[in-house]
């Protein structure tokens, strides 16, 4: 029995200090044991859940992004379907999710948000910080998204129509902002760099440290 | 469709099977008050606006989804486009502004 | 509406379009339990013992009250315990023992 006791998820994780884990976190504890103790999932599956979950960040989105900047084709084909086009690029996607992705144009600006609950594009850009997560975000970005983006340092013309995509369902956003200017010389690699999650959200554009300078 | 000279195919879809409303109309998001879960959000519910696509493929109602539905009875969800003045009557930003959102079928009447 | 139908009528989630502050743009890096936890609902979506929107469901029948004073984590493993005891595939008893146990185990190698 002391190796099954033992087969849980955090046997390779670093235990903070000794101190005593937290009631939700021993409640974790407990549920995932139980369930591995009666056969219904495995500890190796959690484990490999959460590499799965290391490996996505904003730097995927940025590549993806980088790449239909680059190529016109791929660009087409990511906006008619948005997955299909990410598992080309080598982003699988381990859930049921759908992915449509918004372009910003210099007519339209995308932003995305969740009001009901957290529906992120989790397997193009990992887990969302905690601001999209929390009310005053999902509460406003439907109703006076301007003012959202502002605080965000981001101003949109009035001549330019903001577009707010609330999920709800199983379509999850990514936005493809624009390619800042000046960035014609740039390689792939180079543009990938400078696409931060905040701008696949929506909230910021992206910009090169020079434009950032002169603000 | 096979016109071998034995007349055109006739193929009758299920009920539910195809979708019920296509891109470009109007719809209105219908009213009422579901117990228990649900995923139109309360500020969508009378409001009109314009299917601006059909969702592939179809898939389960999501409230039923809620309480352990995994499959079966799949219909539409519709990315429907509102004008935010239509969702919000003071709205302060640009009039051109808007809102995006998936629907599911059971949720829209033509308009 | 008065305030008893409110609160069934308007699920406490349902906060679109509603006032709200200055969103305050932090972004903390998960605990390692919170990791777990987030693993844990991708395994159970998987494997079709607990789905995505069923845990949605979970954390709303929570109820306001709770939800305001649990974190994000918080509710979803408080919503995964009620349904997997809804679902008969936990019994409270179980989950008491094994939560003494794991108790145990720290404070017996303090």
């Amino acid at each position: 029995m002391a190796n099954r006791e033992h087969d849980h998820p955090h046997d390779t994780e670093a235990h903070g200090g000794s101190e005593i884990p937290g009631y939700y976190d021993m409640l974790e504890t407990a549920i995932t044991e139980l369930l591995i103790e009666k056969g219904l999932i495995e500890a190796q599956e959690i484990r490999r859940q959460i590499e799965v979950l290391d490996s996505r960040t904003p730097a995927l989105g940025g590549k993806v992004v980088a790449r239909a900047w680059v190529d016109a084709e791929f660009r087409a084909r990511l906006l008619a379907n948005g997955r299909a086009a990410c598992e080309e690029f080598g982003v699988t996607f381990y859930d049921e999710t759908l992915l449509i992705v918004l372009e910003n144009t210099a007519t339209v600006h995308n932003l995305i948000v969740c009001t009901l609950c957290s529906c992120y594009p989790r397997p193009v850009l990992g887990l969302p910080p905690d601001w999209y997560k929390a009310s005053p975000y999902r509460a406003r970005a439907v109703s006076e998204p301007r003012k959202v983006l502002a605080e965000f340092g981001t101003i949109i013309p009035d001549d330019v129509e903001i577009r707010v995509s609330d999920s709800t369902a199983a379509v999850r956003f990514l936005v493809l902002p624009r390619r800042p200017s000046g960035t014609e010389h740039y390689t792939e690699e180079q543009l990938a760099a400078l696409v931060t999650r905040d701008a696949m959200i929506g909230v910021i554009p992206v910009s090169t440290p020079t434009m950032r300078a002169s603000q | 469709m096979n016109t071998n000279g034995i007349g055109a195919l006739v193929v009758v879809p299920a009920r539910g099977e195809l979708p019920r409303y296509e891109a470009g109309i109007g719809v209105r998001v219908l009213v009422r008050s579901p117990i228990g879960h649900y995923r139109v959000p309360t500020y969508l519910r009378g409001k009109m606006g314009l299917i601006e696509s059909v969702i592939e493929p179809r898939a389960v109602d999501n409230e039923e989804e809620g309480f352990g539905r995994n499959a079966g009875s799949r219909l539409h969800y519709y990315r429907v486009a509102f004008a935010m003045t239509e969702v919000w009557p003071l709205y302060q930003g640009s009039p051109k502004d808007g809102i995006r959102c998936e629907i599911y079928e059971t949720w829209l009447e033509r308009i | 509406m008065n305030e008893s139908e409110r609160l069934i009528k308007r699920l406490p989630n349902d906060i679109g379009g509603l006032p709200g502050p200055t969103i305050i743009q932090t972004d903390q890096p998960l605990e390692p339990w919170e990791k777990r936890c987030h693993a844990l609902a991708d395994v159970l979506d998987f494997r079709k013992i607990l789905n995505t929107e069923e845990k949605r469901c979970g954390v709303e029948a929570l109820g306001s009250e709770i939800i305001s004073h649990l974190s994000y984590y918080e509710r979803w493993i408080v919503a995964f315990s009620n349904i997997l005891l809804r679902k008969q595939i936990l019994t409270p008893t179980e989950i008491a023992l094994k939560m003494a146990a794991v108790e145990a185990r720290w404070t017996a190698g303090a």
